[in-house]
Parts: C-alpha cells; structure tokens; sequence
C-alpha cells in the first residue's frame, strides 16, 4: 500500500465537491476491490473519501412500480430486507450469493456496480431488469451504462446515488461461482418485464450483455427446454486456466437453464 | 494397567485449553512481537524465472526517506549466507552423492524463480522500506525457463546450476529390479498409470514473519519466527550462516498453521539477521499473501509412472516405479528427503507384495523451491498405490474391496517385516476395512446410484486403504521437563510446538492422567529457548508418540524424584509413602504433602526423555460423489473414514486434525494447483483469485471412526494421526471420481479433478473421443 489522507464525507455535497477538486482522490464504498488493489500497491489514490454512512446513498425503498435502493446498501442488507425479498426477490437471491459473509456485509451495490467488474453479480440484475443508475449529475439506461470490463458510462467525479429496478412480474438469477475467487464464472439473469424477457449473462464474456436468442426462446416457452438446442456462441466469452470459451458458454447456458427452469 | 482407559477419566472429549486465549485475540503471533527501535524489511523481489544480473542501482533507494540500509547479493555473498543446510546426506545409485546448488541469501548473478529474493531495503516504517524497494533497478538478462518436472531431465532442457548438471540432483533406487522383472514376466494382468501429484502452496493462516535482533556485545542473534519446533530453525539457521547455536535463540509463541512449510529457515529470515548486525538495530519483516505465494515453501510436486503386476487371481506380485521429485529451483534442507525416504519406507503400502523396485529422481525446475508438506510424500506414495489398486480391480473386473482383503498383511503377521526393511507394529487392516464398509453402507451404493442417475447424476464409490510411518525423528531424544509451583500447578515445557494441534490440552491431559490431577492443573510452554531442551519439531505426525509419550514419562519420573523428598517431610521410609492425585500420604498415619508443599520448600523439577523408533498409522477411506454432468462438478455426498491411530487421547482434537486433513486432500484433489506459464516461468496462481483453497461449505459431513491397535512404540499405544487425513483421502476421492466416470468410457485422469476437467473429459467420452 501507498500513503494517503482518508476523509469521511458527510453528505453527498462534501464527497463530490472533494472529489471534484482532486482527480487523483477515490471513493471509497465497501472497499472490496479498492482495498486489495491498494494492498497490492496497484492504486496510488492521494485520499480515499468514504462514502459510507452518507443519508442520501442508503435506503430500500418500492416506490411507482420500481424497487430503490441507495448506492451504500450492503449486499447483505439487500440480501435479508424484507423490502427486497418481498418485491424482488430474485434480486435479494443474487446478492445473497456475492462473495463470503464478509464481503457481503462490507460491499455495496453501488461499488459492485460502478466497478463493472466482468464476472460481478450485480451487473446482470441491473442490465436484465433494465434498471436506472442515478447519479448526483443524471440518470443512466443500464442499457447506457457498461461499457466493456471495468468500463461504465460514469465520468470523473460522478458518484452512483440510487439505482431502481423495474419491477418484473417474476424474475431469477442461476450462478455458477469461480472455484477460486467466489466471482461468477457465469451467472445468468432471467426477467420477465413489461417490455419483454430479458437474458442478462455476467462472468462468462468480458462485459455484462444480453442473450437474446435465449430471450427469443423464452418470448417462446418460458421453460428450460426451450434453451436446450441453443448454444451460446464462445468466439468472444474469456478463456484461461479456469475455463475454455466453450466451458463459460456451456456453463452459462446450464445457468439459464436453471433460471428459466425456476421461472417455469 | 489397561492403556486402553487411559484417558476416559482425563477427558476424552475435553475442549481444547488454549482456544479461549486464542479466540480473545490474545495469542501472540510472529508479527506480534515488537522490539524498541525495531526497523522493518521490504524485499525486492525477482519478476522473471531465470535470468542474469547484469546489474543492480540501488542509489536511489538508499537516498529515499526513512531507508537505514539497502542489501543485495553482494552482501549476502560477503556474510557468506551462501550455502543452506541439506539433510540430503545419505548415498543414491551407485554411491551418488547429492549435487547441492548454493544459494545465496539474496540472489547474487543469477535469478532462478520468480519470487525470490534480490534485495532487501530496511527503513525506519514498512511503507517507507516497501517505497524504497520500488525504487531499485536492475537490469537482467533473461535466459531459458524450464517447469516442467520431467522434461526438466530432458536433454536440451534449461539448466539452473553449473554444479548440478542434467537438473538432476540425486537419483536413488529402491527395492530389488530383478524380481520385479521376473514378476512382471510371468503376470497375468499388469496395470500402469501416471500419476501426478500435483504442486500445491500450504497456505497456513498466518503468513511468514520474523523480527531478528542482534547484540553487538555479545555477537548473539534473537529471531522471533514461526516455527515447528525452536531447534530444528536453530540448527538450519547456524548452518546457513555459520553463527553457532550458543549465539542465537529462537523464539516463537503462536504459529497459525505449518503443514511443514514452517520448518524452514527462510533467506528472508537470514538476510534479515545481515541487517541487524550492521544497522545494530532489530529487523522486522512480515510477509505479505502474495509474496507468501511466490516465496513460501511449496508442496507435493512428485511425479509418477507406476505399473502393478498381478497374478490371475488378484494377487499382487509386484509394483515398479519411476518417480520425479521436482524440488523447485533450489533445495530446502529436508525438502528433498521427503521423497525419497518416505515412499520407500512404505513401499507395499498395506500390502504383502512381495517384490518392490523404484527409482527416484531429484529435479529441479524454475519455480518455487518445494518441502514437506501435511504427509510428506506418505500421500503420494499411498495415493500411487490405491489408485493402481482401484485401476486394476476395475480392470479385471474384481470388486475393490476384495481385491484389497486378498493382498492385505493378515492381523497375525505383526510385527511385519516390509521387502523395503520397515517393521510394521502393529496393524488390523481387515477389521478397519470391514467397519468402514459397513459406516459407508458400500453394500446398498447400487441403489443410490440408480438414484442419482434417474436424477441425471454420475455417482461413484472409493476407498482407499493406507499406512504411513510415524514416530522416529531425527534429533536424539526428546524431553519434557515438568516444573512444579508451589500451587502444585505444574508447568511443562517442551520444543515440539504446536501450530493448531493442541499441545497444550493433549500434554495437558497425558501429564494429569499420569499424575492423577485435573488437566487444566498444568500449562505448557512451548519454544523456551532458555531451558535448553532437546527435542524434535512438531512433524512427520510424530508429536504424540515422542513429545507425548515424555509427557508420561516425565510425570511418573516426578512422582518418583518426588516420593523420598515426601517421605522426608513427612518423616516415613519412602517405602511407606503412597502418591495419588497430586498429594503424597504416609501409610502409617494420615500424614499428608502435596506436590504443591513440596515445591514451596525446595524447586520441584525434573526432564523426562525418551526415544522411539517407527510406528505406523493406517487406516481406510471411503468417499462417495455425485457428479454433475453438465457443469463437471462434485459433490461429495459421504465421506467415512476408519482411522488407527493408536491409542486416543482426545477424540476432539483426532476429529479436528482428520477434517483438517481431509479438507487439505480435498483441496489438492478438487482444485488447489500451483501453476506455472510454461514459456515464461510466471506464476498463474499467486493469489486466492486464482488458486482454489477448499472452502466451509464444500465440505459437508466427515463420519469419523476408529479401529485402533495398541501401539508398541510407545508405552501409551499412540502411533500418531496429523496427516492420515492427506494420506487416505487423495487416493479415496480420486478413486470415487473415477468409478463415476469409467462407465462413459473416460480414462484415468491427473488431479485436480476440477469441474471444467471433469465436463471436458465426459464431454469428450460422450462424442466418443
């Protein structure tokens, strides 16, 4: 680790106007992928300013047809709140899978989802629900929003608020955790919204994207069958020790299996 | 005496009576000692697999804030820190001796894998000295890699040290080559394998650590450094650098986890006493997980063809190996020796098979340098055997379990003399057998397979049945000495030092049984260099039976140092003075002296000592997976071991070691896998991103049972259990694997047995590949 100044901001005005004066300072939320990579000296931030605590980022909340939550919400709130379980629970379900217990109660939502981690868990929920990222300057379409691994439509000093999810009619999420680092190796995200069904696949490719020959089959046939003569095309997903291109498009297709399968 | 209710009184289930401290933060680790005016070490460290120095600039790191010193090779070359200790002294083929490359402690010319150390930086904070450390540069020039363990000895192939040419260090045969030519002649059915076992880092919890202070006055040095035992470091420590024992003390409390990767004397360790000396300050380092990764000792990494040769009916008539030890780019002083006593001490396994012939290589590749690791090559050469054992069951179509029984040394053959020179003790390998098959209900497994393939599933069934030596060890005795308060709590000392086992309750429990007063009436202490005991490292599953057995052994010699001291006090014949349960008593009157009394009138002390030759653990695992066919994972569904480990002091802490154990197999089997980039030498799998270690959860129930012999080493019976867990399981949950796959037509495969393996390998059997 380097040296830095750590600030604890108060309100959403005081992280942004610090971070607005300095481009070499960060935000510091769960800290989950920041910290190690400080660890393993591969940031050299001048201050990290912790947005944790802050009003306007926490929150859960159902509100025109749309479930909110704040930015600081910690996977293990969003896993076990009532709120969550009630509306979405596919949602509660997916984070209830990131990680171990410790990383669950330190991570946050708005840092898994800022950090468009390829293999992150979050993404998925946000691209297949179609859901709004509001910032302090905007809102952004998921559809927007990832721009490729670790990649987003955030610019220098734009902190992620709220992000509200559409509510579905039913919705599942099927993972298949790396043997190693808990991360998906693939996880699939399967929402029936107004607007259609939407396949959101994480871990397997280099970016959250959507599956729409999946979406197609299951406009079809909500059932696990309707998957079984498709294959998901390996040319662009990741390959290396843990995995051929082949293996993640298999895996990702037996994750929407069991998606679709929970659906049915 | 009936050894056998030993400890029933004692506690057998006792819970362990260092865990409260443990759990309150209060233990004391290797980076929790602090010295005034300590300062603190960053190394440098190589980023290539093989290159030359061409030259090292450390100007600018000796100018940046906060640095005391800088230390290169040229240091480390000056101090003579040069050439490591190496147990590796015994004769190989034809009177070979070992060819031993040097190593400076910190790399001088030459780099040989990434990670090691090029430079140490010591500044005023760690920040500063990690700061500094970025700042030197060296330039390099890269050279040839080779990591891969048998084409290392191929010709062509790079070579690391001038002194050690072909990368072969040492090869030894074992066994008699002509009978098991004229075996293999005449068999009916000959199985051969290639069995890996693959390169694993042990990960203990704690990461390496050490604070080395030196005294100017005196010349002497203080390490405070994990370790397995005090002199086992003190003795490699001296060699390394040629500073006598009487001028260094090793101290340690805690240590999380060892595993063997503990017993080392580390060039971080001994580079840092270079800087002690000159900067007349203490030199703390802690290592990091990542360098812990590239620089802590690794495990396994032997490599294995093996061929049984069976007669008609099942019987074995002979094994025959050609086995390669890839020891890394340089030797750790035991870290050899493991592979090529071990296997051979243990040869035939369970087994009469009368003719054995092995040869074994020593290798070294552009990687981390391996040592022992929980079993030492005991797994290895067991999972070589079991998995020959299941293949050929399955291919002459004989049920495992019987194929076993047919070759099995019968209970009535002990002491059993091995065609390797071992004597085997005691054992009952049909009885462990039996009552495993029975905990695992092997007999309705056809149902539960019908089961799980309605549900799509592959099950499987495998056992494994093994031995391995404990005991011996390789310092001359062991001691334990008992101090008495004058509370009549007693204090025992010992150098065997835990690093999670439980000393202090399982010691406790030996020395109140033997005194008849409660166990949490005596605490040990462990790596007090000050009482100058002699004794091995906790190691090689041996604790119980060397520093154990002396726990006994000492506690009755108090008793009787203690009974004329009493018999003078209460003014009777020694003769007329009975001892029980911490007090003596006159037989003629109602007199009476504590032990407690008799240490306020005079220190009460004594060293018990004792030496013990082999004993040998055995025992049968049986693992049953599900697997599933579409993703390639394994569940494993039931896992039973039988163990004999001897007598039973606590069943808690038997329990707690084979599900440590079997997890540890279970890594190794399921994912853990140090790999390297064939072309560059860079390590792949240097952090828990990418290096699976088995995790809570994946693990579900362990059933665990005994089926003990009382062992004849050891007046208490003990014959050891730390690593019998490593030992069974490999070959347990690789046979059960394989017995779920060879139906679809899938060949043996190398561990680990990951999930995209397994979907690769059924994929390719179901397209039939």
């Amino acid at each position: 680790m380097f040296a830095f100044q750590y600030r604890k901001a108060k309100t959403l005005k005081d992280a942004v106007e610090i971070l607005a004066k300095d481009d070499e300072a960060k935000p510091l939320s769960g800290g989950m992928t920041l910290i190690p990579t400080l660890k393993a000296r591969l940031a050299n931030p001048t201050q990290l300013i912790d947005i944790n605590g802050i009003s306007e980022l926490s929150g859960i909340e159902v509100k025109d047809g749309a479930l909110i939550i704040g930015a600081a919400t910690k996977h293990h709130e969003v896993a076990t709140s009532k709120v969550v379980r009630d509306a979405l629970p596919a949602l509660a379900d997916l984070a209830s899978h990131i990680g171990d217990p410790q990383v669950r109660n330190r991570g946050t939502l708005g840092g898994s989802v800022a950090n468009n981690d390829p293999a992150a868990d979050y993404p998925s929920a946000v691209l297949g629900l179609n859901a709004k990222i509001i910032t302090n300057k905007r809102e952004i379409a998921a559809e927007d929003f990832f721009l490729g691994m670790f990649a987003t439509a955030l610019e220098p000093g734009e902190l992620i608020v709220r992000i509200a999810f559409p509510l579905p009619k039913k919705a599942a999420y099927a993972k298949f955790p790396h043997p190693a680092s808990g991360y998906a190796m693939a996880g699939v995200f399967i929402a029936q919204t107004a607007s259609g069904i939407r396949v959101a696949v994480t871990g397997a490719g280099p970016g959250v994207f959507r599956w729409t020959e999946a979406e197609q089959a299951l406009t079809k046939s909500m059932s696990a069958a309707a998957l079984e003569k498709l294959t998901l095309a390996a040319d662009d997903l990741n390959e290396d020790i843990h995995g051929t291109r082949e293996y993640r498009a298999q895996l990702a297709k037996v994750m929407a299996t069991r998606a679709a399968a929970a659906l049915a | 005496m009936d050894h056998h209710h030993l400890f029933d009184v004692g506690g057998a289930h006792l819970s362990r009576l260092e865990d409260l401290r443990l759990i309150k933060g209060e233990g004391c680790y290797a980076a929790d000692w602090n010295l005034p005016r300590q300062a603190h070490a960053a190394f440098l460290r190589a980023d290539r697999a093989h290159a030359k120095i061409l030259s090292i600039n450390i100007d600018a790191a000796r100018k940046a804030k906060g640095v005391l010193g800088v230390y290169t090779g040229a240091d480390a070359v000056s101090a003579g820190y040069v050439k490591p200790l190496s147990m590796l002294t015994f004769a190989g083929k034809d009177g070979m001796k070992a060819r031993l490359p040097n190593r400076a402690v910190l790399a001088h010319e030459r780099v040989r894998f990434v990670g090691e150390t090029v430079a140490m930086v010591v500044a005023e904070t760690a920040l500063q000295a990690q700061d500094a450390a970025e700042l030197i540069e060296v330039e390099y020039e890269d050279l040839p890699v080779t990591v891969d363990p048998r084409a290392t000895l191929e010709a062509g192939a790079a070579q690391l040290h001038d002194n050690v040419p072909g990368n072969m260090v040492f090869e030894q045969e074992a066994g008699d080559a002509a009978a098991v030519e004229a075996a293999f002649a005449k068999a009916a059915h000959v199985t051969r394998l290639k069995l890996d076992c693959t390169r694993v880092a042990p990960n203990p919890m704690e990461p390496r650590a050490c604070l080395v202070a030196y005294d100017a006055g005196s010349g002497a040095y203080t390490l405070h450094t994990p370790v397995q035992g005090i002199n086992m470091m003190r003795m490699q420590i001296a060699a390394y650098t040629g500073v006598p024992d009487d001028k260094l003390t090793i101290r340690a409390k805690e240590v999380g986890g060892g595993f063997g990767q503990r017993s080392i004397a580390y060039t971080e360790y001994v580079a840092a006493m270079i800087a002690a000396k000159a900067l007349n300050r203490p030199v703390k380092w802690v290592s990091t997980r990542s360098e812990g990764f590239q620089s802590d000792s690794h495990g396994r990494a032997n490599y294995i063809d093996a061929e049984l040769a069976l007669d008609r009916d099942g019987t074995f008539l002979a094994m025959r190996l050609d086995w390669i030890a890839d020891l890394g780019a340089y030797l750790h002083p035991a870290g050899p020796v493991s592979p090529m006593r071990n296997p051979v001490t243990c040869l035939n396994g369970v087994y009469k098979t009368p003719a054995l012939f092995g040869r074994w290589r020593v290798a070294l590749t552009n990687t981390v340098p391996v040592s022992a690791y929980r079993g030492a090559a005991r797994p290895e050469i067991a999972f070589t055997i079991e998995r020959l054992v299941d293949e050929s069951a399955a291919q002459m179509n004989i049920d495992p379990a019987e194929l076993r029984r047919r070759n099995f040394i019968p209970k009535e053959a002990f002491p059993y003399k091995t065609p390797t020179g071992s004597i085997y003790d005691i054992a009952d390998f049909h009885g462990v057998l039996d009552k495993a098959l029975k905990i695992a209900d092997v007999a309705g497994f056809d149902k539960r397979r019908t089961i799980s393939e309605k549900r799509g599933m592959l099950r499987g069934l495998g056992m494994s049945t093994v031995i391995e030596n404990s005991g011996a060890g390789m310092f001359p005795k062991d001691e334990v000495l008992l101090e008495v308060g004058s509370d009549g709590n007693i204090t025992a000392f010992s150098i065997s030092h835990s690093q999670g086992q439980g000393h202090e309750t399982t010691f406790a429990q030996i020395i109140g049984d033997a005194l008849g007063i409660p166990a949490e009436r005596i605490q040990l202490q462990q790596g007090i260099a000050e009482k100058g005991l002699i004794g091995n490292h906790t190691g090689g599953s041996r604790t119980i039976v060397g520093a154990g057995t002396v726990c006994h052994i000492a506690a009755k010699k108090l008793i009787e140092v203690a009974t004329p001291l009493a018999a003078e006090q209460l003014g009777v014949e020694p003769s007329q003075v009975a001892y029980a349960k911490g007090e003596f008593q006159s037989k003629e009157s109602s007199k009476k002296i504590t032990l407690g009394e008799l240490a306020a009138k005079k220190p009460l002390s004594v060293t018990g000592e004792g030496k013990f030759g082999s004993t040998y653990p055995n025992g049968c695992h049986i693992a049953e997976v599900e697997i599933d066919p579409q993703t390639g994972v394994t569940d494993v569904v039931s896992y039973v071991t039988v163990d004999d480990c001897g007598t039973v002091i606590n069943h808690a802490i038997v329990e707690g070691q084979m599900h440590g154990a079997v997890a540890q197999g279970w890594g190794q089997i399921f994912g853990e896998n140090i790999v390297y980039d064939t072309d560059t030498g860079q390590l792949l799998t240097g952090s828990f991103m990418d290096y699976s270690m088995p995790k809570a959860g994946w693990i579900k129930d362990i059933t665990i049972a005994e089926h003990t012999t009382f062992g004849t080493i050891s007046p208490l019976g003990v014959k050891g259990m730390g690593e019998s867990g490593c030992t069974a399981s490999l070959g347990a949950l690789t046979n059960a694997v394989m017995n779920a796959l060879r139906p679809l037509g899938v060949p043996p495969l190398d561990m680990p047995l990951t999930a995209h393996k397994l979907w690769q390998a059924i994929t390719s059997a179901k397209k039939g590949l």
